[in-house]
């Protein structure tokens, strides 16, 4: 299958993309400018890291939902790591990141260990961090934090948002390794056939236990980035945001069966979705008015490619 | 001897070969019987630790509070059965509340406001229904657009205001029946209704059959397509009656449901035993399910645990649940 | 002679470009049973889905009872009359007999409410009918024996007043005693007027059962006669196209010292105190009833269900299995039995299956090296012949043959030295099955060991050099070639309950 449909798939979004930023520029001259697309970058970052990871994840037939609530354990534990136990602060960014790191590990540990299907188990595990992050809190926040902290949420790096980079270091490496490495092969081969790559000597359980390992470290990488950009941490962030980052997947053109999927896509979906909040935001469309154009395109787009694709699918 | 003539399907045969029933039953329903045990067992401890648990204030906070969510539960639980899935109900609900109180206090009949978000539930769930059967799209994929369409439709009509001087026949989730509880009566029926037609209706056993083996109904002849459409609408008008339990529990109706509304359900349904891989389950288990998720709630404030713990406490149980589930099946295999 | 209830004239069909049945014609009476013989991807199955309304034909007419139907779903057949048994039977697991006997078509009350007394009642009826007394009717299809699904099946079939009955390998999976009684059933049908179309590989059936026989090869009808006519030798060359004896080409090999030895070694039910020695250069066949524990072992051997107890040696060193990974790098290769789902990654591309064993010896790092994966699977498409576009085409879109031949390439890259194949030539059509038993020989003589499996007692009489026959979990004959008949490996292969008990 399906270089060929893959391919279309992506120009038909990128065709797309062009198409919404045209409008978008036409509509309102404040879109097109320099700072306010980087502006727009900074706001996608911790979306972005997150879809990443799950491109891979859902690429292999699986999915997590508890990103969201990693990102909220994470960001609490940052916090009660830094005011409440007195690590430095770097160190209470290590810990809480590995604690994270160790969320996913979790994850993919139910999963592989168990068999347990991974919607049900990061359904359990999704209640079971938010629960953590809400219980640790006790709905208390964390602010204060030191200035150079702020560096990475809300500074700039030659211009550009210090989260940029990041979020462009991490679309690079991950595209390299889907696309170039044994380990990218063997994502895909479980995706289209689990039992097949079994047979062939391909490490299933191994890789997804890195794959969700990886999930829950990108998710608090993204916890780190919203708490330094919004300056406070609160037990409630990112919740929702596993199903934004599912649809930039699936926008992206990431087969929710697994198998098939491009980091390409994924952030041409992130784009997309992102544009689109802010350039009717900008016209005038209040906010959630956005929210309903995006859950429109999603579907739209799976169908259009669907109908485009099915020469060349089952 | 009408008894006798209706016999269900699975009903022992005077057979001495065949276990007892209590162990038949523990063999059918086991999923159901742990979270039944465990709301017993939850109830004996935390009355010696506590006796005012028990007090019927206490009861009706625990069995009427998140009938709703039983409700919406059981119309979760056939999607489910079928092999499908829905994250875009929690939206739906607070579309329809919203849409029961708009039509409450514009003037319309009291029964036209408490019936409509039935049909519109159907409507939209016809849409996703189509999506999901015809057009092919993945269900889980139809239902995140859904999603977002419903839930910024939500905001971006209310602005996010809050209905108030609702009026007072219209505020049935407060009103009592037979001494009981509305919610209660309403989660009460439609579970033992839902679970009746699903066991004994040729309907209700071809969304087994779907679940349990797609290629295999399309053989038998089962219109797939059209009844994953119905069941999908069947879901949808669960979804209304739970809008407007859950819309008419307070004075006003805001514009938003609990956060992550659509997962509580769904894990309502899959610890009721509900198999996430279709074919299988009952929604006695998912309503159950939300009972045991009540129960756990007010047993942690009588026991003087923090509710902010709350969720981690539900959050841990699914888990052990679910791998108590899993361990099981394996050994059955 | 009555008219036949169905007959079917000029029948056609192409898959993706390829035509799997040509111009195809075939009838059957009411109360005959009428055998359908051809080997795998003769166009049997094909032609059996038409008949049950699943596949729409290309072109050609069916006429049932003197009236031309068009079956655009399978309710048209099932009206019509006609009932199948697949080979992978079609039953709802979570519900019971009864119920999965009367789906789609319940009984009802006067008020429109199914009568579940029926149901159950008439279901009791149907398995008394069939000799089934001892099925109880709420009983969950999850919990019953192969048999007695197959029984469960049937009960459908004859609740909707089937005229003709489809029978597709019915016995392929079923132990002698539940074979006898299934053809006691077949003959009881028979009796009552039904018509049966009786698909089998097994020549003692056919004879007892059968009262015509219809021959397809590669798509095409070939001959239909009365069974009296006929005689087993020239069915089967009816069916090869060509004399036997030239079938397998047993090319023979230097056969040198054990690399492979295994000392009772056990896994379940199904591997029991198994031991045995493989040879360089040797083919060691293994035959067996479905369930005798022959995929079993072999998966045991390859690491995917690792033994509990007993000895394996590789060269003379103990080691231990405990997952593919490691059979692979110890040299051990398995082209396994369902193809689709355990060999192929089939929406990916020939070079990437031909690499994915290999992956890492292909890869500097962790990076691909795509210039030598590429010429590795050039290589590999020359080698086998594997008739297909390019290196990038999906292996979905070959026959058969060329996927079977892709697995095979697979395992080769891994330059095993012990390769077990698992009904190598199952699916695969004529030209193709002696191409794959070619490269068996190339690979003998190039000192490789294969253990083959296969459920063809031709093809294992023919291609090994010793053979192990496998029943209830156990070895219960091990015969060299040549002291092998037809009728000693067959008997082996229903021996277990004798040995058990003793």
């Amino acid at each position: 299958m399906n270089l060929r449909s893959l391919i279309r798939h992506e120009t038909f979004l990128a065709l797309l993309l062009v198409l919404v930023l045209v409008v978008l520029s036409w509509q309102s001259d404040r879109f097109f400018t320099v700072s306010n697309l980087l502006n727009q970058g900074r706001l996608m970052t911790e979306i972005g890291l997150i879809a990443i990871a799950m491109t891979f994840v859902i690429a292999t037939g699986g999915i997590d939902l508890s990103v969201g609530s990693i990102l909220g354990l994470v960001a609490i534990l940052l916090g009660v790591f830094w005011q409440n136990v007195g690590m430095p602060l770097p160190m209470a960014i290590v810990a809480a990141i590995a604690a994270g790191t160790l969320a996913g590990f979790m994850n993919g540990f139910i999963i592989t260990r168990f068999r347990v299907p991974p919607l049900i188990a990061t359904l359990a595990t999704l209640a079971l961090y938010r629960g953590l992050a809400e219980g640790i809190s006790q709905a208390r926040s964390v602010r204060g934090y030191p200035d150079w902290f702020y560096v990475l949420g809300q500074g700039q790096v030659l211009g550009v948002p210090t989260q940029l980079w990041i979020l462009f270091a991490a679309a690079i490496i991950a595209a390299i390794i889907l696309a170039y490495t044994r380990w990218g092969r063997t994502v895909y081969a479980i995706g289209s056939n689990e039992v097949a790559s079994r047979f062939s000597g391909l490490s299933v359980e191994k890789t997804k236990l890195a794959l969700y390992t990886a999930s829950g470290f990108a998710a608090s990488l993204a916890a780190v980035i919203f708490v330094s950009r919004v300056s406070t941490t609160r037990s409630d962030m990112g919740t929702g945001i596993e199903l934004d980052a599912i649809t930039a997947v699936v926008l992206g053109g990431t087969s929710i069966f697994g198998g098939r999927g491009t980091i390409l896509g994924t952030i041409i979906g992130l784009c997309l979705i992102q544009a689109l909040k802010n350039g009717l935001s900008l016209a005038g469309v209040k906010g959630d008015g956005t929210i309903m154009l995006i859950g429109a395109v999603l579907i739209l787009a799976i169908l259009v490619s669907n109908i485009f694709g099915r020469s060349g699918s089952r | 001897m009408s008894m006798a003539v209706n016999l269900p399907p699975v009903r022992p045969q005077t057979d001495h070969k065949r276990p007892g029933l209590l162990r038949r039953i523990v063999a059918e329903y086991g999923q159901e019987c742990v979270v039944l045990a465990a709301i017993m067992l939850l109830f004996v401890v935390v009355t010696l630790v506590n006796p005012r648990f028990v007090n019927a204030n206490n009861l009706v906070t625990i069995f009427s509070g998140n009938a709703y969510i039983a409700v919406a539960a059981i119309g979760m639980a056939m999607v489910i059965m079928t092999g499908n899935i829905d994250v875009s109900v929690g939206a739906l609900i607070g579309v329809l509340a919203t849409v029961a109180g708009t039509l409450a206090v514009s003037g319309y009949p009291i029964w036209f406001a408490l019936v409509a978000p039935i049909f519109v539930g159907m409507a939209v769930n016809t849409v996703i229904g189509v999506l999901v059967a015809y057009a092919k799209i993945p269900s889980i994929v139809v239902t995140l657009g859904a999603l977002s369409i419903l839930r910024g439709g939500l905001i971006s009509v209310t602005g996010g205001t809050w209905i108030s001087d609702l009026p007072p026949d219209f505020l049935i989730a407060q009103k009592r029946l037979l001494g009981l509880p509305v919610p209660f009566l309403f989660m009460i029926v439609l579970t033992i209704a839902a679970f009746l037609w699903m066991r004994y209706s040729a309907f209700g056993r071809s969304i087994y059959a779907i679940g349990g083996n797609p290629e295999a109904a399309v053989a038998t002849g089962i219109p797939v397509e059209r009844r994953l459409v119905s069941v999908f609408a069947i879901h949808g008008a669960f979804a209304g009656v739970a809008a407007i339990l859950f819309a008419t529990q307070l004075q006003v109706i805001q514009s938003t449901v609990p956060p992550n509304l659509e997962l509580t359900i769904i894990t309502a349904t899959v610890i009721g035993g509900v198999s996430i891989l279709g074919g299988s389950g009952t929604v006695i288990g998912s309503t159950l399910a939300t009972i045991l998720f009540a129960t756990i709630g007010s047993a942690l404030i009588f026991i003087n645990v923090s509710a902010y713990w709350l969720r981690a406490v539900i959050g841990l149980l699914i888990l052990a649940t679910v791998l108590a589930d899993m361990l099981r099946r394996h050994r059955r295999t | 002679m009555t008219a036949p209830f169905i007959s079917l004239s000029g029948m056609s069909k192409s898959f993706v470009g390829i035509r799997v049945l040509k111009d195809v014609d075939f009838d059957v009476r009411e109360g005959e049973v009428h055998a359908l013989l051809g080997e795998n991807g003769a166009g049997k199955s094909t032609l059996i889905k038409m008949m049950a309304g699943l596949y729409k034909p290309d072109s050609g007419t069916i006429t049932v009872n003197g009236e031309e139907m068009k079956f655009a779903a399978t309710g048209d057949a099932t009206a019509a009359g006609i009932a199948t048994v697949y080979q992978e039977l079609l039953l709802f697991p979570e519900l019971t007999v009864a119920e999965n006997v009367f789906l789609g078509h319940y009984p009802r009350t006067g008020a429109g409410w199914i009568d579940w007394a029926a149901v159950r009642a008439r279901t009791r009826e149907l398995l008394d009918q069939l000799d089934t007394h001892d099925l109880d009717v709420d009983a969950k299809v999850l919990t019953l024996s192969v048999a007695q699904r197959q029984r469960v099946e049937i009960a459908k079939a004859l609740s909707r007043n089937a005229r003709i009955l489809i029978m597709d390998e019915p016995t392929a999976s079923l132990v002698e005693s539940d074979v006898q009684r299934l053809m006691q059933v077949v003959r009881q049908l028979r009796e009552r007027g039904v018509g049966i179309v009786y698909v089998s590989h097994r020549m003692s059936e056919i004879f007892a059962l059968a009262d015509r026989v219809t021959v397809l090869r590669d798509g095409a009808h070939v001959a239909t006669c009365d069974i009296g006519e006929v005689n087993e030798q020239q069915l089967v060359s009816m069916m090869v196209g060509r004399p036997i004896d030239s079938l397998f080409p047993k090319a023979e090999a230097e056969i040198g010292e054990t690399v492979l030895e295994v000392k009772s070694l056990n896994h379940g039910r199904h591997v029991q105190d198994i031991s045995f020695r493989l040879r360089r250069g040797e083919i060691l066949g293994i035959a067996g009833l479905v369930g005798s524990g022959r995929t079993e072992l072999a998966l045991t051997l390859f690491g995917m269900t690792p033994a509990t107890s007993g000895e394996i040696l590789m060269e003379g060193v103990p080691v231990r299995i405990g997952s593919p990974r490691q059979a692979r790098d110890l040299g051990i290769a398995y082209v396994p039995e369902d193809r689709g789902l355990q060999g192929l990654v089939r929406p990916m591309a020939i070079r990437k299956n031909v690499s994915m064993a290999t992956i890492e010896k292909l890869s500097s790092g962790i990076f691909i090296k795509a210039r030598a994966e590429a010429e590795r699977a050039r290589e590999a498409v020359r080698r086998f012949g594997i008739r297909c576009r390019d290196i990038d085409q999906p292996v979905s879109e070959l026959s058969g043959g060329n996927q079977q031949k892709v697995v095979i390439a697979k395992w080769l890259e891994t330059e095993p030295k012990v390769l077990i194949l698992d009904e190598p030539t199952r699916g695969v059509d004529v030209g193709a099955k002696a191409e794959i038993h070619t490269i068996m020989g190339e690979l003998v003589k190039r000192g490789v060991a294969i253990l083959m499996i296969s459920s063809e007692l031709p093809e294992v009489l023919g291609m090994s050099d010793r053979m192990l026959v496998m029943s209830g979990g156990r070895v219960t004959a091990e015969i060299d070639r040549a002291d092998a008949t037809p009728e000693r490996v067959g008997a082996a292969m229903t021996a277990h309950r004798g040995a058990e008990a003793a």
